[in-house]
Protein backbone atom coordinates (compact mmCIF):
# COMPACT_ATOMS: atom_id res chain seq x y z
CA UNK A 1 0.00 0.00 0.00
CA UNK A 2 1.08 3.52 -0.63
CA UNK A 3 -0.39 6.80 0.54
CA UNK A 4 1.10 8.71 -2.32
CA UNK A 5 -1.49 10.20 -4.61
CA UNK A 6 -1.09 11.85 -7.95
CA UNK A 7 -1.74 15.59 -8.10
CA UNK A 8 -2.13 17.83 -11.10
CA UNK A 9 -0.50 21.13 -10.23
CA UNK A 10 -0.71 22.78 -13.61
CA UNK A 11 -3.57 21.90 -15.89
CA UNK A 12 -2.35 23.95 -18.82
CA UNK A 13 -4.68 25.73 -21.16
CA UNK A 14 -6.89 23.59 -23.35
CA UNK A 15 -8.24 25.10 -26.54
CA UNK A 16 -11.89 24.35 -27.29
CA UNK A 17 -12.55 22.60 -30.55
CA UNK A 18 -16.03 21.31 -29.80
CA UNK A 19 -19.39 22.40 -31.11
CA UNK A 20 -20.32 26.08 -31.09
CA UNK A 21 -24.02 26.79 -31.09
CA UNK A 22 -25.52 29.79 -32.81
CA UNK A 23 -27.35 32.92 -31.76
CA UNK A 24 -30.46 30.90 -30.92
CA UNK A 25 -28.55 29.21 -28.11
CA UNK A 26 -27.31 32.61 -26.90
CA UNK A 27 -30.89 33.88 -26.75
CA UNK A 28 -32.02 30.74 -24.93
CA UNK A 29 -29.24 30.99 -22.38
CA UNK A 30 -29.96 34.65 -21.65
CA UNK A 31 -33.71 33.98 -21.45
CA UNK A 32 -33.22 31.15 -18.95
CA UNK A 33 -30.77 33.21 -16.92
CA UNK A 34 -33.23 36.11 -16.88
CA UNK A 35 -36.13 33.87 -15.84
CA UNK A 36 -34.11 32.63 -12.88
CA UNK A 37 -33.15 36.20 -12.07
CA UNK A 38 -36.75 37.43 -12.33
CA UNK A 39 -37.89 34.79 -9.89
CA UNK A 40 -34.93 35.38 -7.58
CA UNK A 41 -33.71 31.80 -8.04
CA UNK A 42 -30.03 31.04 -7.35
CA UNK A 43 -29.97 34.31 -5.44
CA UNK A 44 -30.35 35.32 -1.82
CA UNK A 45 -33.41 34.49 0.25
CA UNK A 46 -34.55 38.12 0.14
CA UNK A 47 -34.32 38.22 -3.64
CA UNK A 48 -36.61 35.18 -3.83
CA UNK A 49 -39.08 36.32 -1.19
CA UNK A 50 -41.18 38.88 -3.07
CA UNK A 51 -41.57 37.11 -6.44
CA UNK A 52 -42.25 33.72 -4.89
CA UNK A 53 -44.68 35.20 -2.34
CA UNK A 54 -46.52 37.06 -5.10
CA UNK A 55 -46.85 33.90 -7.17
CA UNK A 56 -48.16 32.15 -4.05
CA UNK A 57 -50.75 34.90 -3.50
CA UNK A 58 -51.96 34.47 -7.10
CA UNK A 59 -52.57 30.75 -6.58
CA UNK A 60 -53.90 30.94 -3.03
CA UNK A 61 -57.50 31.97 -3.80
CA UNK A 62 -57.84 29.24 -6.42
CA UNK A 63 -56.51 26.64 -3.99
CA UNK A 64 -58.84 27.88 -1.23
CA UNK A 65 -61.93 27.95 -3.46
CA UNK A 66 -61.18 24.48 -4.79
CA UNK A 67 -60.49 23.20 -1.30
CA UNK A 68 -63.78 24.55 0.01
CA UNK A 69 -65.68 23.08 -2.92
CA UNK A 70 -63.97 19.72 -2.50
CA UNK A 71 -64.23 19.41 1.27
CA UNK A 72 -67.56 21.01 2.13
CA UNK A 73 -70.53 18.92 1.04
CA UNK A 74 -72.96 20.33 -1.52
CA UNK A 75 -75.71 20.22 1.10
CA UNK A 76 -73.92 22.97 3.03
CA UNK A 77 -72.85 25.15 0.10
CA UNK A 78 -76.24 24.60 -1.50
CA UNK A 79 -76.65 26.15 -4.88
CA UNK A 80 -73.87 28.64 -4.28
CA UNK A 81 -71.02 28.20 -6.65
CA UNK A 82 -68.09 28.56 -4.27
CA UNK A 83 -65.59 28.80 -7.12
CA UNK A 84 -65.39 32.03 -9.16
CA UNK A 85 -65.55 31.87 -12.96
CA UNK A 86 -62.36 31.80 -15.01
CA UNK A 87 -62.66 35.40 -16.16
CA UNK A 88 -63.80 36.64 -12.74
CA UNK A 89 -60.80 35.03 -11.08
CA UNK A 90 -58.54 37.76 -12.51
CA UNK A 91 -60.45 40.20 -10.28
CA UNK A 92 -59.32 38.24 -7.22
CA UNK A 93 -55.64 38.43 -8.10
CA UNK A 94 -55.30 41.78 -9.89
CA UNK A 95 -53.13 43.19 -7.10
CA UNK A 96 -50.81 40.16 -7.21
CA UNK A 97 -50.53 40.42 -10.99
CA UNK A 98 -49.74 44.14 -10.88
CA UNK A 99 -47.17 43.62 -8.11
CA UNK A 100 -45.53 40.77 -10.01
CA UNK A 101 -45.41 42.81 -13.22
CA UNK A 102 -43.80 45.66 -11.29
CA UNK A 103 -41.15 43.32 -9.89
CA UNK A 104 -40.23 41.13 -12.85
CA UNK A 105 -39.76 43.53 -15.78
CA UNK A 106 -37.47 45.94 -13.92
CA UNK A 107 -35.49 43.08 -12.36
CA UNK A 108 -34.90 41.48 -15.73
CA UNK A 109 -34.07 44.64 -17.69
CA UNK A 110 -32.75 47.33 -15.31
CA UNK A 111 -30.17 45.13 -13.59
CA UNK A 112 -28.09 44.55 -16.74
CA UNK A 113 -27.78 48.27 -17.38
CA UNK A 114 -27.13 49.13 -13.77
CA UNK A 115 -24.42 46.53 -13.14
CA UNK A 116 -22.85 46.84 -16.59
CA UNK A 117 -23.73 43.35 -17.83
CA UNK A 118 -25.39 44.88 -20.89
CA UNK A 119 -21.93 45.65 -22.29
CA UNK A 120 -20.85 42.04 -21.69
CA UNK A 121 -23.94 40.71 -23.47
CA UNK A 122 -23.58 43.03 -26.45
CA UNK A 123 -19.95 41.92 -26.75
CA UNK A 124 -21.30 38.40 -27.34
CA UNK A 125 -23.09 37.10 -30.45
CA UNK A 126 -26.22 38.87 -29.18
CA UNK A 127 -27.32 42.08 -30.87
CA UNK A 128 -29.55 44.68 -29.26
CA UNK A 129 -32.53 43.06 -30.97
CA UNK A 130 -31.74 39.48 -29.97
CA UNK A 131 -30.90 40.68 -26.46
CA UNK A 132 -34.36 42.25 -26.18
CA UNK A 133 -35.95 39.16 -27.68
CA UNK A 134 -34.34 37.08 -24.93
CA UNK A 135 -35.72 39.48 -22.33
CA UNK A 136 -39.23 39.21 -23.76
CA UNK A 137 -38.89 35.43 -23.80
CA UNK A 138 -37.95 35.64 -20.13
CA UNK A 139 -40.60 38.05 -18.87
CA UNK A 140 -43.53 36.59 -20.81
CA UNK A 141 -43.39 33.03 -19.39
CA UNK A 142 -42.68 34.36 -15.92
CA UNK A 143 -45.80 36.54 -16.07
CA UNK A 144 -47.74 33.55 -17.39
CA UNK A 145 -47.09 32.00 -13.98
CA UNK A 146 -49.68 34.41 -12.56
CA UNK A 147 -51.85 35.13 -15.60
CA UNK A 148 -52.24 31.53 -16.78
CA UNK A 149 -51.16 29.20 -14.00
CA UNK A 150 -53.95 29.94 -11.49
CA UNK A 151 -56.61 29.66 -14.22
CA UNK A 152 -55.21 26.30 -15.29
CA UNK A 153 -55.32 25.22 -11.65
CA UNK A 154 -58.95 26.32 -11.51
CA UNK A 155 -59.79 24.45 -14.69
CA UNK A 156 -58.09 21.24 -13.59
CA UNK A 157 -59.47 21.52 -10.06
CA UNK A 158 -63.02 22.15 -11.25
CA UNK A 159 -62.75 19.20 -13.60
CA UNK A 160 -61.44 16.90 -10.87
CA UNK A 161 -64.19 17.80 -8.39
CA UNK A 162 -66.76 17.53 -11.12
CA UNK A 163 -67.85 21.16 -11.38
CA UNK A 164 -65.88 21.90 -14.54
CA UNK A 165 -66.50 21.34 -18.24
CA UNK A 166 -68.59 18.25 -18.78
CA UNK A 167 -67.34 17.08 -22.16
CA UNK A 168 -63.93 16.87 -23.74
CA UNK A 169 -64.97 19.52 -26.25
CA UNK A 170 -66.05 21.87 -23.46
CA UNK A 171 -62.78 21.24 -21.66
CA UNK A 172 -60.79 21.98 -24.82
CA UNK A 173 -62.75 25.20 -25.40
CA UNK A 174 -62.13 26.45 -21.86
CA UNK A 175 -58.50 25.41 -22.11
CA UNK A 176 -58.00 27.41 -25.31
CA UNK A 177 -59.83 30.42 -23.82
CA UNK A 178 -57.67 30.16 -20.70
CA UNK A 179 -54.46 30.01 -22.74
CA UNK A 180 -55.46 32.99 -24.91
CA UNK A 181 -56.65 35.03 -21.92
CA UNK A 182 -53.45 34.34 -19.97
CA UNK A 183 -51.34 35.20 -22.99
CA UNK A 184 -53.19 38.49 -23.61
CA UNK A 185 -52.73 39.70 -20.04
CA UNK A 186 -49.11 38.55 -19.94
CA UNK A 187 -48.33 40.15 -23.31
CA UNK A 188 -49.67 43.62 -22.52
CA UNK A 189 -48.06 43.67 -19.07
CA UNK A 190 -44.75 42.32 -20.40
CA UNK A 191 -44.65 45.19 -22.88
CA UNK A 192 -45.61 47.82 -20.31
CA UNK A 193 -43.19 46.60 -17.64
CA UNK A 194 -40.29 46.38 -20.11
CA UNK A 195 -41.08 49.85 -21.45
CA UNK A 196 -41.02 51.32 -17.94
CA UNK A 197 -37.84 49.38 -17.14
CA UNK A 198 -36.13 50.59 -20.31
CA UNK A 199 -36.46 54.23 -19.25
CA UNK A 200 -34.52 54.04 -16.01
CA UNK A 201 -31.60 52.07 -14.59
CA UNK A 202 -33.15 52.00 -11.13
CA UNK A 203 -35.36 49.00 -10.45
CA UNK A 204 -37.33 50.73 -7.69
CA UNK A 205 -38.13 53.69 -9.95
CA UNK A 206 -39.19 51.36 -12.75
CA UNK A 207 -41.39 49.31 -10.40
CA UNK A 208 -43.02 52.48 -9.11
CA UNK A 209 -43.41 53.61 -12.72
CA UNK A 210 -45.27 50.43 -13.67
CA UNK A 211 -47.66 50.71 -10.72
CA UNK A 212 -48.19 54.44 -11.26
CA UNK A 213 -48.86 53.95 -14.98
CA UNK A 214 -51.57 51.42 -14.17
CA UNK A 215 -53.09 53.50 -11.38
CA UNK A 216 -52.97 56.80 -13.25
CA UNK A 217 -54.37 55.30 -16.47
CA UNK A 218 -57.18 53.80 -14.41
CA UNK A 219 -58.06 56.80 -12.27
CA UNK A 220 -57.73 59.43 -15.01
CA UNK A 221 -59.83 57.53 -17.56
CA UNK A 222 -62.46 56.69 -14.95
CA UNK A 223 -62.65 60.32 -13.83
CA UNK A 224 -62.91 61.60 -17.41
CA UNK A 225 -65.51 59.04 -18.51
CA UNK A 226 -67.64 58.91 -15.40
CA UNK A 227 -67.14 62.46 -14.17
CA UNK A 228 -66.81 64.48 -17.37
CA UNK A 229 -68.82 62.34 -19.77
CA UNK A 230 -65.95 61.63 -22.11
CA UNK A 231 -66.32 58.92 -24.73
CA UNK A 232 -66.27 55.48 -23.12
CA UNK A 233 -63.64 54.41 -25.62
CA UNK A 234 -61.22 56.32 -23.40
CA UNK A 235 -61.27 53.14 -21.30
CA UNK A 236 -59.04 51.65 -23.96
CA UNK A 237 -56.26 53.66 -22.33
CA UNK A 238 -57.02 52.12 -18.94
CA UNK A 239 -54.36 49.48 -18.37
CA UNK A 240 -56.09 48.12 -15.30
CA UNK A 241 -59.29 47.63 -17.27
CA UNK A 242 -58.45 46.88 -20.89
CA UNK A 243 -56.83 43.42 -20.65
CA UNK A 244 -59.35 42.12 -18.11
CA UNK A 245 -62.29 43.39 -20.16
CA UNK A 246 -60.89 41.54 -23.15
CA UNK A 247 -60.49 38.45 -20.97
CA UNK A 248 -64.26 38.61 -20.25
CA UNK A 249 -64.96 38.60 -23.98
CA UNK A 250 -62.54 35.73 -24.55
CA UNK A 251 -64.58 33.67 -22.08
CA UNK A 252 -67.73 34.68 -23.97
CA UNK A 253 -69.04 37.11 -21.38
CA UNK A 254 -70.27 40.67 -21.87
CA UNK A 255 -67.90 42.33 -19.46
CA UNK A 256 -68.46 45.56 -17.59
CA UNK A 257 -68.44 47.82 -20.69
CA UNK A 258 -70.60 46.02 -23.26
CA UNK A 259 -70.72 49.14 -25.45
CA UNK A 260 -67.05 48.70 -26.29
CA UNK A 261 -66.67 46.38 -29.25
CA UNK A 262 -64.40 43.35 -28.78
CA UNK A 263 -62.48 44.41 -31.88
CA UNK A 264 -61.71 47.78 -30.29
CA UNK A 265 -60.47 45.97 -27.16
CA UNK A 266 -58.21 43.78 -29.31
CA UNK A 267 -56.96 46.87 -31.14
CA UNK A 268 -56.37 48.60 -27.82
CA UNK A 269 -54.26 45.73 -26.47
CA UNK A 270 -52.40 45.47 -29.76
CA UNK A 271 -51.66 49.22 -29.76
CA UNK A 272 -50.39 49.15 -26.18
CA UNK A 273 -48.08 46.20 -26.94
CA UNK A 274 -46.71 47.76 -30.14
CA UNK A 275 -46.34 51.18 -28.52
CA UNK A 276 -44.52 49.84 -25.47
CA UNK A 277 -42.31 47.63 -27.64
CA UNK A 278 -41.43 50.69 -29.75
CA UNK A 279 -40.38 52.57 -26.60
CA UNK A 280 -38.09 49.70 -25.56
CA UNK A 281 -36.60 49.35 -29.04
CA UNK A 282 -36.02 53.10 -29.37
CA UNK A 283 -34.45 53.29 -25.93
CA UNK A 284 -32.01 50.47 -26.67
CA UNK A 285 -31.03 51.98 -29.98
CA UNK A 286 -30.02 55.11 -28.06
CA UNK A 287 -27.88 53.27 -25.52
CA UNK A 288 -24.17 53.43 -26.15
CA UNK A 289 -21.79 50.80 -24.84
CA UNK A 290 -17.98 50.78 -25.18
CA UNK A 291 -17.81 54.39 -26.33
CA UNK B 1 -3.00 33.95 -45.50
CA UNK B 2 -1.95 36.84 -43.30
CA UNK B 3 -1.83 36.64 -39.51
CA UNK B 4 -3.31 40.09 -39.08
CA UNK B 5 -6.12 39.90 -36.51
CA UNK B 6 -7.37 43.47 -36.88
CA UNK B 7 -7.00 45.65 -39.93
CA UNK B 8 -8.36 49.22 -39.99
CA UNK B 9 -8.25 51.49 -43.00
CA UNK B 10 -9.23 55.14 -42.76
CA UNK B 11 -11.61 54.54 -39.87
CA UNK B 12 -13.48 57.65 -38.79
CA UNK B 13 -15.95 57.69 -35.91
CA UNK B 14 -17.83 60.71 -34.64
CA UNK B 15 -19.93 60.99 -31.50
CA UNK B 16 -22.11 63.96 -32.31
CA UNK B 17 -19.71 66.82 -32.87
CA UNK B 18 -16.82 64.98 -31.21
CA UNK B 19 -14.36 63.30 -33.53
CA UNK B 20 -13.37 60.13 -31.65
CA UNK B 21 -11.35 58.49 -34.43
CA UNK B 22 -9.97 60.61 -37.23
CA UNK B 23 -8.91 58.19 -39.94
CA UNK B 24 -7.25 55.29 -38.16
CA UNK B 25 -5.02 53.07 -40.27
CA UNK B 26 -3.68 50.11 -38.35
CA UNK B 27 -2.77 46.46 -38.58
CA UNK B 28 -2.66 44.43 -35.40
CA UNK B 29 -0.90 41.09 -35.53
CA UNK B 30 -0.98 38.09 -33.20
CA UNK B 31 0.50 38.14 -29.70
CA UNK B 32 -0.12 40.82 -27.11
CA UNK B 33 -0.65 44.29 -28.53
CA UNK B 34 -0.92 47.38 -26.39
CA UNK B 35 -3.48 49.97 -27.35
CA UNK B 36 -1.98 52.99 -25.75
CA UNK B 37 -3.25 56.51 -25.37
CA UNK B 38 -4.45 59.11 -22.96
CA UNK B 39 -8.03 59.08 -21.72
CA UNK B 40 -10.18 60.23 -24.63
CA UNK B 41 -7.64 59.18 -27.25
CA UNK B 42 -10.18 56.83 -28.84
CA UNK B 43 -9.08 53.47 -27.39
CA UNK B 44 -12.48 52.34 -26.14
CA UNK B 45 -14.18 53.58 -29.31
CA UNK B 46 -11.76 51.50 -31.37
CA UNK B 47 -12.51 48.46 -29.19
CA UNK B 48 -16.23 49.10 -29.70
CA UNK B 49 -15.71 49.14 -33.47
CA UNK B 50 -13.69 45.92 -33.31
CA UNK B 51 -16.60 44.36 -31.42
CA UNK B 52 -19.08 45.66 -33.98
CA UNK B 53 -20.97 47.58 -31.32
CA UNK B 54 -20.86 50.75 -33.42
CA UNK B 55 -20.64 51.45 -37.09
CA UNK B 56 -17.77 53.63 -38.28
CA UNK B 57 -18.71 56.77 -40.21
CA UNK B 58 -15.98 56.20 -42.77
CA UNK B 59 -13.36 53.59 -43.58
CA UNK B 60 -13.24 49.83 -43.20
CA UNK B 61 -12.37 47.50 -40.39
CA UNK B 62 -11.73 43.77 -40.48
CA UNK B 63 -11.47 41.51 -37.44
CA UNK B 64 -10.25 37.94 -37.89
CA UNK B 65 -10.94 38.39 -41.59
CA UNK B 66 -14.58 39.45 -41.06
CA UNK B 67 -16.33 42.79 -41.16
CA UNK B 68 -17.84 43.36 -37.68
CA UNK B 69 -20.44 45.78 -39.04
CA UNK B 70 -22.00 43.08 -41.19
CA UNK B 71 -20.94 39.91 -39.35
CA UNK B 72 -21.13 41.18 -35.76
CA UNK B 73 -22.43 37.99 -34.11
CA UNK B 74 -19.89 35.80 -35.95
CA UNK B 75 -17.03 38.12 -34.99
CA UNK B 76 -18.13 38.46 -31.38
CA UNK B 77 -18.49 34.69 -31.00
CA UNK B 78 -14.71 34.53 -31.50
CA UNK B 79 -13.85 37.50 -29.31
CA UNK B 80 -13.51 37.82 -25.56
CA UNK B 81 -14.06 41.22 -23.98
CA UNK B 82 -13.37 42.46 -20.49
CA UNK B 83 -14.70 46.02 -20.18
CA UNK B 84 -13.09 48.74 -18.13
CA UNK B 85 -16.04 49.45 -15.87
CA UNK B 86 -17.35 47.14 -13.20
CA UNK B 87 -19.68 44.86 -15.10
CA UNK B 88 -20.64 42.07 -12.78
CA UNK B 89 -23.78 41.32 -10.79
CA UNK B 90 -22.83 41.08 -7.14
CA UNK B 91 -25.36 38.43 -6.16
CA UNK B 92 -24.32 35.83 -8.74
CA UNK B 93 -21.64 33.24 -8.08
CA UNK B 94 -18.49 33.60 -10.17
CA UNK B 95 -18.84 30.16 -11.70
CA UNK B 96 -22.49 30.71 -12.62
CA UNK B 97 -21.67 33.96 -14.38
CA UNK B 98 -18.66 32.64 -16.30
CA UNK B 99 -20.61 29.52 -17.32
CA UNK B 100 -23.56 31.62 -18.42
CA UNK B 101 -21.41 33.93 -20.55
CA UNK B 102 -19.67 30.94 -22.12
CA UNK B 103 -23.12 29.62 -23.08
CA UNK B 104 -24.11 33.02 -24.45
CA UNK B 105 -20.98 32.80 -26.62
CA UNK B 106 -22.27 29.55 -28.06
CA UNK B 107 -20.80 26.78 -25.93
CA UNK B 108 -23.11 23.87 -25.07
CA UNK B 109 -24.08 23.67 -21.41
CA UNK B 110 -21.77 20.78 -20.47
CA UNK B 111 -18.73 22.32 -22.15
CA UNK B 112 -19.53 25.71 -20.60
CA UNK B 113 -19.60 24.22 -17.09
CA UNK B 114 -16.20 22.61 -17.50
CA UNK B 115 -14.57 25.55 -19.20
CA UNK B 116 -15.93 28.00 -16.63
CA UNK B 117 -14.16 26.01 -13.91
CA UNK B 118 -10.98 25.83 -15.99
CA UNK B 119 -11.00 29.56 -16.76
CA UNK B 120 -11.49 30.43 -13.10
CA UNK B 121 -8.60 28.12 -12.17
CA UNK B 122 -6.40 29.75 -14.78
CA UNK B 123 -7.05 33.23 -13.40
CA UNK B 124 -6.35 31.99 -9.89
CA UNK B 125 -9.89 31.81 -8.57
CA UNK B 126 -10.30 28.05 -8.54
CA UNK B 127 -10.99 27.91 -4.82
CA UNK B 128 -13.22 30.98 -4.91
CA UNK B 129 -15.33 30.06 -7.90
CA UNK B 130 -18.55 29.44 -6.00
CA UNK B 131 -18.42 32.71 -4.09
CA UNK B 132 -20.88 35.50 -4.93
CA UNK B 133 -19.04 38.12 -6.94
CA UNK B 134 -20.21 40.88 -4.60
CA UNK B 135 -18.09 39.40 -1.81
CA UNK B 136 -14.90 39.54 -3.90
CA UNK B 137 -12.13 42.13 -3.90
CA UNK B 138 -11.55 44.46 -6.86
CA UNK B 139 -8.65 42.30 -8.01
CA UNK B 140 -10.77 39.16 -7.88
CA UNK B 141 -13.58 40.86 -9.80
CA UNK B 142 -11.11 41.89 -12.52
CA UNK B 143 -10.04 38.26 -12.73
CA UNK B 144 -13.65 37.08 -12.95
CA UNK B 145 -14.09 39.43 -15.92
CA UNK B 146 -10.97 37.95 -17.48
CA UNK B 147 -12.22 34.40 -16.89
CA UNK B 148 -15.58 35.32 -18.45
CA UNK B 149 -13.78 36.69 -21.51
CA UNK B 150 -11.60 33.57 -21.70
CA UNK B 151 -13.98 30.69 -21.03
CA UNK B 152 -15.26 30.28 -24.59
CA UNK B 153 -11.70 30.10 -25.96
CA UNK B 154 -11.70 33.28 -28.05
CA UNK B 155 -9.27 33.87 -30.89
CA UNK B 156 -8.82 37.46 -29.76
CA UNK B 157 -9.15 38.92 -26.30
CA UNK B 158 -9.92 42.62 -25.79
CA UNK B 159 -8.97 43.93 -22.37
CA UNK B 160 -9.93 47.49 -21.53
CA UNK B 161 -7.77 48.85 -18.69
CA UNK B 162 -7.68 45.48 -16.88
CA UNK B 163 -5.44 46.75 -14.08
CA UNK B 164 -7.70 49.61 -13.04
CA UNK B 165 -8.20 49.67 -9.29
CA UNK B 166 -5.59 47.01 -8.57
CA UNK B 167 -2.86 47.36 -5.98
CA UNK B 168 0.75 46.88 -7.19
CA UNK B 169 0.87 43.17 -6.37
CA UNK B 170 -2.49 42.44 -7.98
CA UNK B 171 -1.40 44.47 -10.98
CA UNK B 172 1.77 42.44 -11.26
CA UNK B 173 -0.16 39.19 -11.15
CA UNK B 174 -2.69 40.42 -13.70
CA UNK B 175 0.06 41.49 -16.13
CA UNK B 176 1.81 38.13 -15.78
CA UNK B 177 -1.48 36.40 -16.50
CA UNK B 178 -2.11 38.54 -19.59
CA UNK B 179 1.38 37.71 -20.83
CA UNK B 180 0.68 33.99 -20.31
CA UNK B 181 -2.58 34.27 -22.24
CA UNK B 182 -0.75 35.82 -25.17
CA UNK B 183 2.10 33.30 -25.12
CA UNK B 184 1.19 30.00 -23.41
CA UNK B 185 -2.52 30.07 -24.27
CA UNK B 186 -1.92 31.20 -27.85
CA UNK B 187 -4.71 33.78 -27.74
CA UNK B 188 -4.08 37.17 -29.31
CA UNK B 189 -4.67 40.00 -26.88
CA UNK B 190 -5.34 43.70 -27.34
CA UNK B 191 -4.57 45.42 -24.09
CA UNK B 192 -5.99 48.91 -23.85
CA UNK B 193 -4.13 51.00 -21.32
CA UNK B 194 -2.95 54.48 -20.57
CA UNK B 195 0.05 53.16 -18.64
CA UNK B 196 3.29 52.97 -20.63
CA UNK B 197 4.99 50.73 -18.16
CA UNK B 198 2.47 47.92 -18.26
CA UNK B 199 2.30 47.91 -22.05
CA UNK B 200 6.08 47.79 -22.15
CA UNK B 201 6.09 44.84 -19.76
CA UNK B 202 3.67 42.52 -21.48
CA UNK B 203 3.19 43.56 -25.09
CA UNK B 204 4.85 42.41 -28.28
CA UNK B 205 3.42 45.26 -30.29
CA UNK B 206 1.85 48.63 -29.68
CA UNK B 207 -0.64 50.95 -31.32
CA UNK B 208 -0.43 54.46 -29.94
CA UNK B 209 -3.46 56.69 -30.32
CA UNK B 210 -3.65 60.38 -29.71
CA UNK B 211 -6.74 62.49 -30.31
CA UNK B 212 -8.22 59.77 -32.50
CA UNK B 213 -5.26 59.25 -34.77
CA UNK B 214 -2.54 56.62 -34.83
CA UNK B 215 0.68 58.24 -33.67
CA UNK B 216 2.79 55.16 -34.17
CA UNK B 217 2.37 51.41 -34.34
CA UNK B 218 4.46 48.31 -34.80
CA UNK B 219 6.39 45.69 -32.94
CA UNK B 220 7.78 46.96 -29.69
CA UNK B 221 11.33 45.71 -30.36
CA UNK B 222 11.38 47.57 -33.67
CA UNK B 223 9.97 50.76 -32.17
CA UNK B 224 12.51 50.57 -29.37
CA UNK B 225 15.37 50.05 -31.81
CA UNK B 226 16.86 53.45 -30.86
CA UNK B 227 17.25 54.85 -34.36
CA UNK B 228 20.33 52.79 -35.26
CA UNK B 229 22.46 54.01 -32.38
CA UNK B 230 24.89 51.80 -30.45
CA UNK B 231 26.06 52.15 -26.87
CA UNK B 232 29.80 51.64 -26.33
CA UNK B 233 31.24 51.43 -22.85
CA UNK B 234 35.05 51.38 -23.08
CA UNK B 235 37.43 50.28 -20.35
CA UNK B 236 39.63 53.34 -20.82
CA UNK B 237 39.72 56.90 -22.15
CA UNK B 238 36.21 57.74 -23.41
CA UNK B 239 37.17 61.05 -25.03
CA UNK B 240 40.06 59.53 -26.95
CA UNK B 241 37.85 56.78 -28.29
CA UNK B 242 35.18 59.35 -29.22
CA UNK B 243 37.76 61.36 -31.16
CA UNK B 244 38.93 58.27 -33.06
CA UNK B 245 35.40 57.30 -33.97
CA UNK B 246 34.53 60.83 -35.11
CA UNK B 247 37.67 60.76 -37.23
CA UNK B 248 36.33 57.54 -38.78
CA UNK B 249 33.26 59.50 -39.87
CA UNK B 250 30.77 58.33 -37.23
CA UNK B 251 28.37 60.45 -35.27
CA UNK B 252 29.36 60.15 -31.61
CA UNK B 253 27.82 61.50 -28.43
CA UNK B 254 29.57 61.16 -25.07
CA UNK B 255 27.14 60.19 -22.31
CA UNK B 256 29.10 59.96 -19.04
CA UNK B 257 31.43 56.97 -19.36
CA UNK B 258 29.63 55.72 -22.47
CA UNK B 259 29.41 56.68 -26.08
CA UNK B 260 26.33 56.70 -28.25
CA UNK B 261 27.54 55.92 -31.77
CA UNK B 262 25.23 56.22 -34.75
CA UNK B 263 25.88 54.48 -38.02
CA UNK B 264 25.55 51.26 -40.00
CA UNK B 265 25.94 48.23 -37.73
CA UNK B 266 28.96 46.78 -39.54
CA UNK B 267 30.70 50.14 -39.83
CA UNK B 268 30.16 50.92 -36.14
CA UNK B 269 31.36 47.51 -34.94
CA UNK B 270 34.46 47.60 -37.19
CA UNK B 271 35.34 51.17 -36.23
CA UNK B 272 34.94 50.51 -32.50
CA UNK B 273 37.04 47.34 -32.75
CA UNK B 274 39.82 49.10 -34.67
CA UNK B 275 39.82 52.20 -32.47
CA UNK B 276 39.96 50.17 -29.26
CA UNK B 277 42.77 48.06 -30.67
CA UNK B 278 44.77 51.15 -31.63
CA UNK B 279 44.19 52.77 -28.21
CA UNK B 280 44.77 49.44 -26.44
CA UNK B 281 41.62 49.70 -24.40
CA UNK B 282 39.07 47.05 -23.68
CA UNK B 283 35.31 47.09 -24.37
CA UNK B 284 32.95 46.53 -21.45
CA UNK B 285 29.81 46.79 -23.50
CA UNK B 286 28.77 47.20 -27.11
CA UNK B 287 25.09 46.94 -27.83
CA UNK B 288 22.32 48.43 -29.88
CA UNK B 289 20.66 51.25 -27.96
CA UNK B 290 17.04 50.51 -27.04
CA UNK B 291 14.59 53.29 -26.44
CA UNK B 292 11.93 53.07 -23.74
CA UNK B 293 8.33 53.29 -24.76
CA UNK B 294 8.41 56.73 -23.22
CA UNK B 295 11.12 57.71 -25.70
CA UNK B 296 8.90 56.41 -28.49
CA UNK B 297 6.07 58.47 -27.12
CA UNK B 298 8.11 61.60 -26.80
CA UNK B 299 9.56 61.11 -30.25
CA UNK B 300 6.02 60.89 -31.55
CA UNK B 301 5.19 64.14 -29.79
CA UNK B 302 2.56 62.52 -27.60
CA UNK B 303 1.94 62.62 -23.91
CA UNK B 304 0.08 60.01 -21.90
Amino acid sequence: MTDRAAHIYEQGYRAYDGERLGVRASVRSLAVHSILRGLGLRRTFWAKLLPIATVGIAYLPAAVFLGIAAIIPDEITGDLDAIPGYADYFGNITAAIVLFVAIVGPEVLCSDRRNGMLGMYLASPLTRETYLLAKVLAVLPVLLLVTLGPQLLLLIGRTLIDVGPETVADFALVLVRTLVAGLVVAAIYTAVSLAAASLTDRRAVASAGVILTLLVSSSVTSALVEGADFDRRLYLLNLAFLPFELVQRIYGELGSEPTLATASLVAGVFTWVIGAAAVVWWRYQQLTVAR
Amino acid sequence: MTDIVVRAKGVVKRWGSTLALAGVDAEIGPGVTGLLGANGAGKTTLLGLILGLHRQDEGRIQVLGLDPTTAGPEVRARLGYAPEHEALPGDVRAHDLVRHLAEVHGLPRKAAVGRASDALWHVGLGEERFRPIGTMSTGQKQRVKLAAALAHDPALLLLDEPTNGLDPMQRDAMLQLIRRIGTDFGISVILSSHLLEEVERVCDGVLILSAGTVVTSGRLDELRGGGGAFIVEPDGDVEALAARLRAAGLEVEVVGLRLAVTGEELAVVDAVRDACAELAIGIRRLQRRTATLEDVFLAAGTAV
